[in-house]
C-alpha cells in the first residue's frame, strides 16, 4: 500500500508531462474470489475521471490511451492496471487486511483514514491488547491518544471508566456511547450491583462483558462533535462502535479457526504487614497486652484470601464466504478466576454473522445475533464497608495469630476473614441476547435503504448472602441469616431506516445520509430481601428466599408494586399502586425465610431521532461534513422534549496540492464544530411527578415497616439533556511514505446544562431532585500521536508508536460547594476528600494539610481546605513497540498516566497508630512514624499520594509455525503473554490505577467518585499460553 | 418489471416507517403513578391516597428518631448531657461530633444539613395531604397538620427562620421565608386544628399512640408555649403562655396519662401511663452508640463506643461519685451496674443507666478492652481527641435486655409534661406548687426532697429525668444556659450566644437565596 502511494506519486508526476493522451473506451468485470463486486472505484489514475462498477461488477470508462486504471474497493488492494489499448480489462480484486485498517466505522456508515473529516481512532483485532480480557473496552487500551480507559479495579467483569477527551458531567455515568454492530446499547447496568447484606456495596459488573472480546473485528472510537453529533443527545461523551467479525475473509469452502489460551495470575502487589511477633511487639509498643492478643496461630490473612489462579479461554470458529454470502459462526467458553478467593468469571457465548445476497446482490440482508450467559461470582468484597472493612480490609487488619477456624470469634465486632469468606456469597447469572437484522436495497448505484431492526434482552439474577453463622456483623445476621435477590430484565428494541446517496461528480463527490430510528429501553424487575433462613448452606439460602419470594407472589392476585412479612407478623402485607392505592393483608405463605420483602420496578425509556448527514468532497482535497440530529426523548420534560445536534467540519488534504513537496505523504488539516447532548444517569420519569411506596426493609430483628406512598419525583417540565458545545483542530501528518505518520489535535469542549441529582430547595418532596445545574463543564487538551516504522526488510520489521494527551478540566460559573468522595474507615464515617466548587477540576481534594505530629503523636493540622491537587490525570500516554523476525512476532505496549493524586483510603482506615493501639494489624511504618496510638486519622494530606505511573501493560511474543498449508492445518500460531508485567510508580498503596466504586446509593450527593483507593481489588499481573489454528 | 416492482415496494416500506413510526415519546404507568397533568404544565393535583401518605410521614418521622446522628446529635451532643470523644482513630468521623461539642459547626456541617432537609421535607409532604385536592378526612388532616407543626418547631428552634413552599410551587420558585414569630404562629395554629381533630387516644392504648392523639398535639403545644419567649425574642413567655402549659398538662392527664414508677421499666415495648407517642424507631442506636465493643448483648452484638456523658452531668445524680454498682447510695435514674455478684443471662452486664467503673460479661468475668486492659469507664477525659476505648461514662436508657432493636421508641412521655407544668408555675403561672410537683417525681425515683426548686435545679431535674430524650438543647436554651459553657466547649465560643442559632446549611443558601445566614456565621 505504501509503495503504490509512493509510485502514484511518481505517476502523478508523469502523467502531468504527457498529459495529451487519446481517448478510448475501456469496459471489463470486476470481481473477487467470489464473484463480481458491485460498486467498486474505477478511476484514470492521476484525474477525477472515475466511475462505479454496477450490480454485476461491470463497468465503462472512456480514458486516454496511456492511461492506467486504478480500481479500488474498501477491503481489497487496490489494483492498477495499465491500459495499453487494451478495450477490455477484467480484474479480480485480492482481500487486504492492511487495506481494512483504514477503513473506519463511523456512524450510520464507513469512510477511510484519509478521508475523515473528523477525530475518530479506530483499532482492529491485530492491535488488540491479548491476554485475558474480560470485556472489550480492555482490547484499546492506551491505544488512542485522548483515551483513558480505566478498569476500577483487578475483580474479574469489574465496571470500566472510559473517558474520551476528558470528563464532561458532574454526575455519574461519563461513558461514551456504545454501538455494537449498529445499535447503540443502554447505557445502564445489565446486573444488580452488589447488595448491602451488612458490608456495604458494590458497583455492578461492566455490562459489555457479554460480548466475547474474540468476536470483534474492530473498535472505533469516535472523539469530537463532528463525528459524534449523528448520534445526537447521546453522543457528548463521545461513541465507540464495536463491529463483530464477519464471515467476509472467509473461505470459499469453508474454515475453520480454533484459539485457546490459559493464563496464570497472581496478585501483581501486596501490601507488607507486620508478622506474628512483630504484631504482637507492635500492640506491646503502644500499650496493649501482647498476651491478651496472641491466639496462637501465625496467619499471613492477606496470601489466606488471595490465590495464584488459572484461567482459560477457547474459542471455535467457523466462516465460509460463499459468493451469494458470508457466514461465520462463533463459540466461546472462558472461565476467569480473580486473584481473591472466591472471584470468578465464567462466559459462554454463542455468535452468528450471516449476509445474504439477493436479486443481483441488490438486496442484501444480514443477521447478526449472539447469545450469552456470564456467571460471575463475587467475594465479599465492597467500596462502602464501613469500620471493619470488607474481605480485603479485614484481611490487612486481621491479628495474624487469630486461627483459621471458620467459627473463630474475634470478638470486639471485627471480622475474621474466614469467618468472612466462608459465610457469605454474592452470585449472579446473566443472560443476554442481542440480535440485529438489517436489509439494505440498492434502489439505483447511487441510491441505498436500509432498514435495521434491533433486539437486546437480558435477565439477570444476583443472589446476595450471608449465613447465620457469620459472625461480627451488626444488622441482625449472626444467628439468622440475611439475603438479597435481584432481578434486572432489560429489553431493549431498535428499529432504523436510513437512505444514502452516493454521487461521484467530474471533480467532487457527495455521500448522503437522511435517517430515522427509534429505540425503545424497557427495564423491569425486582428486589427480594430476606431474613431469618432455616439453612446455612448459601446455595440453599439463595434458592430458598427466591422460592419464598414466588410463593408469595404467587398468591397475590392483580398488580402489586411490593409485599413483605416480618419474622413476628401474622399476615403479609401487599401495596399496590394499580387501580388505586391499597395496603391488602394477605394470609402467611409457609417458607425457608422467617421474613420477605419484595419490590417491583418497570418502566421503559423510548428515544425517537431523525438525522441526516452530508459528505461533500472536492477535487479530492476539500472535503466537508455537515450533520445533524433531533432527538425526542421520554426522558425530557414537556418544554424541551426535542434536541436538535448539529456539527460541521472541514478537512483539507494539504498533501494533494502541488506546492506540498512529494516526501509529505499524508498532511491533512481538520476543522470540526459541533453541539452534542447527554442524558445518561438522568434516568426514568424525572421530569414528571410520579408516586410510588417507598422502598421496605427488613430491621436488625427480622421486623418489617409498611412503606407508605411519596412523590419520588418534583415535576420539572425545563428538564432538558445537558449539552456539550465542542470544536478542535487536528493535524495528520505521514512522511516518506507514512513511514513516519502521527497526528496532532487540540480541542475545548464546554459542557452546560449539567444534569445533577441536587439537593432541592427545601420545603421540597424529597431531597434531591434532578435539575440542569447553571454551571459549565471545561474540558480542553492536547492529543499528539506518533509512528515510525523503524525497520523494514524482508525479514526484520520493527515499528514504535507513541501517544500522550493532555487535558485540563474545571468546573466555572458554578456558585455552590458540594461535598463529594465519600471515606470510609474506623472513625471516618461522614469523611469525604473532595468538593465539587467553580473554578477547579472535578474531583478536587478538600483535606486538612497534615504538617506532620506534634511530641504527643498527634496530628497537626485540622482545618479542611482545598490543597489545589485532583484526581483526574492531566496527562495519559501509551508507547509501543513492535518486532517480528521471520517467524517471531514482538508486540509490546506500555501506559502511563500522571498528574493526578489518588487518596489512599485503605492506609487512612487500616495503617494508623490506632489500629495497631487497637491490636488491629499494620505495616511495619507506623511503628515508627511518631504517631500516638490514641491520634485521631482524619482525612488529611497525610494520606494523598501522587498516582503517576507507568506500566507495561502488555507484551506478547508470537510464533508462527510455517506450515505448507496443504494439510488440514492452515495456519498454527502459539504465543505467550504477560499483563501488568510491572509498574513503576511512587504511590504507595497496591495500584494508582483504581477507583472504588459502590453502589450508586452509596454516593455522597449523587456525585460519582475518583481517585479514591479503598481496599481495590488487587490487580493481577497475568501470563497466557495461547494457540491460534485455522483448518 | 419484476426489478421495478421490488424496488418500487420496497421504497413503500421505507416511506411507511417514516411515517407510522412517529411516536408521542409518552411514558406509561408501570412503575408508578405520574401525575400526568404535571407534563404539561401543572404541579400538584393532590396526593394519590391519604392513608398512605399519612403513613409515610409517621414512616419519615420513625427515621428521623431512629439514630444518633443529625438533630439528635444536635440537641444531645452541643449541650451538656454528651460528648462523643475520638478515641485513637475511632468516631474522628472528620471531627462532626467535635465541632457540635465544641459549638464550631459551620454551614457545610452534615448533620445540621440533614436535620434541615428532613424536617423541611415532612413539612412540605405534610402540607399536601392538607391541601383540599388531596380530599384527605379531617382526621387526616390533624395527622398531618401535628407533623407539620413538629417539624416547623424543629426548624424555627433549631435555625430561627423557616422556609414556606406552596404545593404549587415547583423547583423554580424560590420558598418565601418566615421568621421565627411568623412561624410560632403557623405552628400554633396547626396545633390547635390538630388537637380539635385527632381522636382523644387514652393511655395504655400502645396501638394507636404511635399516631398523634390529642395528648400530643396538647404536649407539643405545651412544649412551644413554654418556649415562646425564644421564638419571640421576649426572654420569658407571657404569663397566657404558662397559665395554657398548666391547663393542657391537666388536659393530657384527663385522657389517663400519668407518672408510674419503674423508671427503666418506661423504655421498654410494654405499655406505660407516661407513653404519650412513640414511633417504631429501633432503639439498637442508643444502646450501641456508647457500649464498649466487648460489652455484648446475648446475640452478641457489641458496642460501638462512642457516646459518654460529661462528668459535670454524671455528678449531678446522688450516689457515690466513681462506681455505680448497686448499694452505692444512688437515685434511681442513676441506674447501676452489674458486677461480679449479679452479671447474668439477662443484663449480659450492661449497665441500666450510667455505665462506669469496671465493667463485666454475663458470666462475671471483668472484661478488658481491645488492647487489654481492664474495662473500666472512668468519668474523665484528656481532651476531646486523645481518648483511649475506656474514658467517657456510657448512658443506657433502653437496655438490651428488652430487645437489642426493639422497634419501640418514646417521643413524649408524661414526664416531661408534668415538669412542664411545674416549671409554668414556677415562672408564675397558677395552678399548683412547683417543688411539690418536683419532689412528686422525685419520690417515684427514689430520689430525696428538695427543699425549694429555682430555676437552675429545675434545669438539673430535666436533665436527670430526660437524658438522652432529644431536648437538652431546647432546655438550655430557654434557661439561658446554651453558651455558658460546659466541659470542651471552645473558651472562645463561651459566651457566643450566636451559636443559639444553627448556621443555614451552606447547599440550603445555595438552592434558595431568599435564605439569609444567621449572624455569626
Amino acid at each position: 500500500m505504501k509503495i503504490t502511494l509512493l509510485k502514484s506519486f511518481l505517476l502523478v508526476g508523469a502523467l502531468l508531462c504527457f498529459g495529451f493522451a487519446q481517448a478510448q473506451e475501456v469496459s471489463g468485470n470486476v470481481s473477487d474470489v467470489n464473484g463480481p463486486l458491485p460498486g467498486a472505484s474505477v478511476v484514470e489514475k492521476g484525474t477525477t475521471n472515475g466511475t462505479q462498477t454496477d450490480f454485476d461488477g461491470n463497468y465503462t470508462i472512456t480514458v486516454g490511451d496511456n492511461a492506467t486504471l486504478v480500481i479500488s474497493y474498501i477491503g481489497y488492494s487496490t489494483t492498477e492496471v495499465a491500459v495499453n489499448g487494451q478495450t477490455s480489462i477484467n480484474v479480480t480484486l485480492a482481500e487486504d487486511a492492511q487495506a481494512l485498517d483504514e477503513v473506519v466505522i463511523i456512524g450510520y456508515g464507513t469512510t477511510t483514514v484519509k478521508d475523515a473529516t473528523g477525530s475518530v481512532a479506530a483499532v482492529t483485532a491485530e492491535d488488540f491488547n491479548g491476554g485475558v480480557i474480560s470485556s472489550p473496552e480492555q482490547l484499546i487500551q492506551g491505544k488512542t491518544a485522548g483515551v483513558q480507559i480505566t478498569q476500577t479495579s483487578g475483580e474479574p467483569g469489574a465496571g470500566v471508566e472510559f473517558r474520551i477527551r476528558g470528563t464532561n458531567s458532574v454526575r455519574s455515568n461519563n461513558n461514551p456511547l456504545f454501538v455494537v454492530d449498529g445499535i447503540p446499547l443502554a447505557g445502564d447496568d445489565t446486573s444488580a450491583q452488589g447488595q448491602d447484606i451488612g458490608l456495604g456495596t458494590s458497583a455492578s459488573k461492566n455490562p459489555l462483558n457479554f460480548l466475547n472480546p474474540s468476536d470483534i473485528q474492530s473498535i472505533s472510537v469516535l472523539k469530537d462533535a463532528s463525528a459524534t453529533a449523528i448520534y445526537g443527545s447521546r453522543g457528548a461523551n463521545g461513541v465507540v462502535i464495536i463491529t463483530t467479525k464477519s464471515g467476509k475473509g472467509g473461505a470459499s469452502g469453508g474454515g475453520f479457526e480454533f484459539s485457546s489460551s490459559l493464563s496464570i495470575s497472581t496478585p501483581a502487589n501486596d501490601y507488607d504487614l507486620l508478622k506474628r511477633d512483630e504484631f504482637l511487639a507492635g500492640v506491646a509498643q503502644f500499650g496493649g497486652v501482647a498476651a491478651d492478643q496472641d491466639f496462637g496461630a501465625n496467619v499471613d490473612w492477606q496470601d489466606f484470601v488471595t490465590r495464584t489462579s488459572a484461567s482459560q479461554n477457547q474459542n471455535l470458529s467457523y466462516s465460509q464466504n460463499y459468493g451469494k454470502g458470508n457466514i461465520r459462526a462463533t463459540f466461546g467458553y472462558g472461565k476467569q478466576f480473580g486473584v481473591v478467593e472466591k472471584s470468578e468469571l465464567e462466559r459462554i457465548t454463542g455468535r452468528l454473522n450471516w449476509t445474504h445476497r439477493f436479486f443481483d446482490d441488490k438486496l442484501s440482508l444480514n443477521l447478526t445475533g449472539s447469545i450469552s450467559r456470564i456467571n460471575d461470582a463475587s467475594p465479599p468484597v465492597s467500596a462502602s464497608a464501613g469500620f471493619n472493612g470488607d474481605i480485603l480490609g479485614a484481611a490487612y487488619s486481621a491479628n495474624p495469630t487469630w486461627p483459621t477456624f471458620v467459627g473463630f470469634d474475634p470478638g470486639g465486632g471485627l471480622l475474621s476473614p474466614a469467618n468472612l469468606l466462608a459465610f457469605t456469597q454474592s452470585e449472579a447469572n446473566t443472560d443476554r441476547f442481542l440480535g440485529n437484522f438489517s436489509a439494505t436495497y440498492n434502489f439505483t448505484p447511487e441510491l441505498t435503504g436500509k432498514l435495521t431492526f434491533g433486539y437486546d434482552t437480558s435477565q439477570s439474577t444476583r443472589y446476595s448472602v450471608a449465613s447465620a453463622d457469620i459472625i461480627g456483623f451488626d444488622n441482625g445476621t449472626p444467628g439468622n441469616g440475611r439475603g438479597a435477590v435481584n432481578d434486572i430484565d432489560v429489553e431493549n428494541k431498535l428499529m432504523e431506516a436510513t437512505l444514502t446517496y452516493k454521487k461521484e461528480f467530474d471533480n467532487s463527490s457527495l455521500d448522503a445520509l437522511v435517517g430515522y430510528s427509534f429505540q425503545d429501553f424497557g427495564r423491569s424487575g425486582r428486589n427480594i430481601g430476606g431474613f431469618g433462613f432455616n439453612t446455612s448452606n448459601l446455595d440453599q439460602m439463595g434458592t430458598d428466599l427466591e422460592d419464598a419470594a414466588n410463593s408469595i407472589e404467587g398468591e397475590i392476585t392483580g398488580r402489586y408494586q411490593q409485599y413483605g412479612v416480618g419474622a413476628n407478623d401474622t399476615d403479609i402485607f401487599v401495596n399496590r399502586l394499580f387501580p388505586e392505592v391499597t395496603t391488602d393483608r394477605i394470609p402467611i405463605v409457609l417458607t425457608d425465610v422467617s421474613a420477605v420483602t419484595g419490590n417491583i420496578f418497570d418502566f421503559t425509556d423510548e428515544l425517537q431521532s431523525y438525522f441526516a448527514r452530508l459528505n461533500y468532497s472536492l477535487a479530492d482535497k476539500y472535503l466537508f461534513t455537515a450533520t445533524v440530529r433531533a432527538d425526542g426523548s421520554s426522558r425530557f420534560g414537556p418544554d424541551n422534549q426535542y434536541g436538535y445536534f448539529p456539527s460541521g467540519a472541514f478537512a483539507w488534504k494539504m498533501n494533494e496540492e502541488d506546492f506540498i513537496g512529494d516526501s509529505v505523504s499524508t498532511l491533512k488539516l481538520r476543522l470540526g464544530v459541533g453541539i452534542t447532548g447527554n442524558q445518561e444517569g438522568l434516568g426514568y420519569g424525572n421530569f414528571v411527578r410520579r408516586t410510588r411506596f417507598g422502598d421496605p426493609s427488613i430491621g436488625n430483628g427480622g421486623e418489617v415497616n409498611v412503606p407508605g406512598t411519596s412523590t419520588v419525583t418534583f415535576a420539572n417540565n425545563a428538564l432538558k439533556w445537558e449539552e456539550t458545545l465542542s470544536y478542535g483542530v487536528g493535524l495528520d501528518f505521514g512522511f516518506n511514505s507514512d513511514r513516519l505518520s502521527g497526528s496532532i489535535d487540540v480541542y475545548r469542549k464546554e459542557t452546560s446544562d449539567l444534569l445533577l441529582n441536587i439537593e432541592a430547595a427545601q420545603p421540597s418532596p424529597q431531597p434531591f431532585f434532578f435539575q440542569n445545574l447553571d454551571a459549565i463543564v471545561l474540558n480542553q487538551g492536547v492529543e499528539f500521536a506518533l509512528a515510525y516504522d523503524l525497520v523494514q526488510s524482508e525479514d526484520f520489521n520493527m515499528d514504535v508508536s507513541f501517544n500522550v494527551a493532555y487535558n485540563e478540566n474545571e468546573l466555572q460559573d458554578f456558585g455552590g460547594a458540594i461535598p463529594a468522595g465519600t471515606i470510609r474507615g474506623q472513625g471516618l464515617s461522614l469523611a469525604f476528600s473532595q468538593i465539587l466548587s467553580g473554578g477547579r477540576p472535578l474531583f478536587s481534594y478538600f483535606l486538612r494539610e497534615f504538617e506532620g505530629f506534634d511530641s504527643n503523636g498527634q496530628p497537626i493540622g485540622d482545618v479542611q481546605t482545598f490543597v489545589g491537587k485532583d484526581a483526574l490525570p492531566d496527562y495519559t500516554g501509551g508507547f509501543s513497540l513492535n518486532a517480528s523476525y521471520k517467524n517471531w512476532d514482538l508486540a509490546t505496549y506500555l501506559a502511563g498516566q500522571f498528574g493526578f493524586y489518588v487518596y489512599n483510603n485503605t492506609k487512612n482506615a487500616f495503617f494508623t497508630a490506632g489500629s495497631i493501639a487497637n491490636a488491629r494489624n499494620v505495616t511495619p511504618e507506623v511503628l515508627t512514624s511518631g504517631e500516638a496510638g490514641n491520634a485521631a486519622a482524619d482525612v488529611s494530606t497525610r494520606f494523598l499520594e501522587k498516582g503517576d505511573f507507568v506500566r507495561l501493560q502488555n507484551a506478547t511474543l508470537g510464533y508462527t509455525v510455517p506450515l505448507s498449508g496443504d494439510g488440514s492445518i492452515k495456519s498454527l500460531r502459539l504465543s505467550v503473554t504477560g499483563q501488568n508485567l510491572f509498574l513503576i510508580t511512587d504511590y504507595s498503596g497496591l495500584d494508582p490505577e483504581v477507583s472504588s466504586q459502590p453502589g450508586s446509593n452509596d454516593l455522597l450527593n449523587s456525585l460519582p467518585t475518583a481517585g479514591i483507593d479503598y481496599t481495590g481489588f488487587p490487580r493481577p499481573r497475568t501470563i497466557t499460553f495461547g494457540l491460534n489454528a485455522t483448518f | 418489471m419484476k426489478r421495478r416492482q421490488i424496488k418500487f415496494n420496497v421504497l413503500l416500506v421505507f416511506s411507511a416507517i417514516f411515517i407510522i413510526s412517529c411516536t408521542n415519546l409518552e411514558i406509561e404507568e408501570t412503575d408508578s403513578i405520574i401525575d400526568q397533568t404535571t407534563s404539561t404544565g401543572s404541579i400538584f393535583n393532590g396526593v394519590e391516597d391519604p392513608a398512605s401518605s399519612v403513613n409515610n410521614l409517621f414512616d419519615g418521622l420513625r427515621s428521623r428518631y431512629e439514630n444518633q446522628e443529625n438533630f439528635y446529635a444536635m440537641q444531645e451532643v452541643a449541650s451538656d448531657e454528651f460528648l462523643v470523644p475520638t478515641r485513637g482513630t475511632d468516631w474522628g468521623d472528620n471531627g462532626i461530633w467535635r465541632t457540635l461539642h465544641t459549638h464550631n459547626w459551620d454551614p457545610g456541617h452534615l448533620f445540621i444539613l440533614r436535620a434541615w432537609n428532613d424536617w423541611n421535607q415532612s413539612i412540605f409532604l405534610a402540607s399536601e395531604v392538607i391541601d383540599p385536592r388531596s380530599n384527605s378526612s379531617a382526621e387526616q388532616v390533624a395527622q398531618a397538620k401535628f407533623i407539620r407543626a413538629l417539624g416547623t418547631w424543629v426548624i424555627m428552634d433549631a435555625f430561627g427562620q423557616v422556609p414556606i413552599r406552596g404545593v404549587d410551587e415547583g423547583p423554580e420558585i424560590n420558598p418565601a421565608v418566615s421568621t421565627a414569630p411568623e412561624a410560632y404562629a403557623l405552628v400554633l395554629a396547626d396545633l390547635d386544628a390538630a388537637i380539635a381533630d385527632l381522636p382523644a387516644t387514652q393511655a395504655l392504648n400502645q396501638d394507636n399512640l404511635n399516631r398523634a392523639s390529642k395528648a400530643a398535639a396538647r404536649f407539643l403545644k405545651a412544649r412551644v408555649l413554654l418556649n415562646s419567649g425564644v421564638y419571640l425574642g421576649t426572654g420569658d413567655p407571657d404569663s397566657a403562655a404558662l397559665n395554657e402549659v398548666v391547663s393542657l398538662v391537666d388536659d393530657i392527664a384527663t385522657d389517663g396519662f400519668a407518672l408510674q414508677a419503674g423508671y427503666f421499666d418506661l423504655f421498654k415495648q410494654d405499655a406505660d401511663t407516661e407513653t404519650i407517642l412513640w414511633t417504631p424507631s429501633s432503639v439498637g442506636n442508643n444502646i450501641f452508640n456508647g457500649l464498649h465493643y466487648n460489652t455484648q448483648a446475648l446475640d452478641g452484638t457489641g458496642g460501638w463506643n462512642g457516646f459518654s456523658t460529661l462528668a459535670e452531668f454524671y455528678d449531678s445524680f446522688e450516689g457515690a461519685p466513681n462506681t455505680n454498682y448497686v448499694g452505692d447510695g444512688q437515685e434511681e435514674r442513676r441506674g447501676w451496674v452489674p458486677d461480679a455478684s449479679n452479671a447474668d443471662e439477662i443484663n449480659t452486664g450492661i449497665a441500666y443507666g450510667f455505665f462506669i467503673g469496671q465493667a463485666y460479661d454475663k458470666d462475671g468475668n471483668a472484661l478488658k478492652d481491645r488492647p487489654g486492659n481492664p474495662l473500666v469507664f472512668t468519668k474523665e477525659f484528656p481532651g476531646l481527641v486523645g481518648n483511649n476505648e475506656r474514658t467517657g461514662v456510657r448512658v443506657i436508657k433502653y437496655h438490651p435486655a428488652n430487645g437489642n432493636f426493639t422497634s419501640h421508641k418514646i417521643l413524649f412521655r408524661y414526664a416531661d409534661a408534668h415538669l412542664m407544668k411545674a416549671e409554668a408555675i414556677l415562672r408564675g403561672a397558677s395552678g399548683g406548687d412547683a417543688t411539690a410537683l418536683v419532689n412528686e417525681l422525685r419520690g417515684l425515683r427514689d430520689a430525696t426532697p428538695l427543699g425549694t426548686v429555682d430555676l437552675p435545679a429545675m434545669l438539673a431535674e430535666r436533665g436527670r429525668e430526660l437524658y438522652g430524650e432529644m431536648i437538652r438543647r431546647t432546655d438550655m436554651l430557654r434557661f439561658g444556659t446554651f453558651a455558658s459553657g460546659y466541659e470542651f466547649m471552645d473558651p472562645d465560643r463561651v459566651g457566643d450566644d450566636s451559636r443559639n442559632l444553627f448556621s443555614i446549611p451552606s447547599n440550603a443558601i445555595l438552592s434558595n437565596p431568599n435564605l439569609v445566614q444567621n449572624p455569626g456565621y
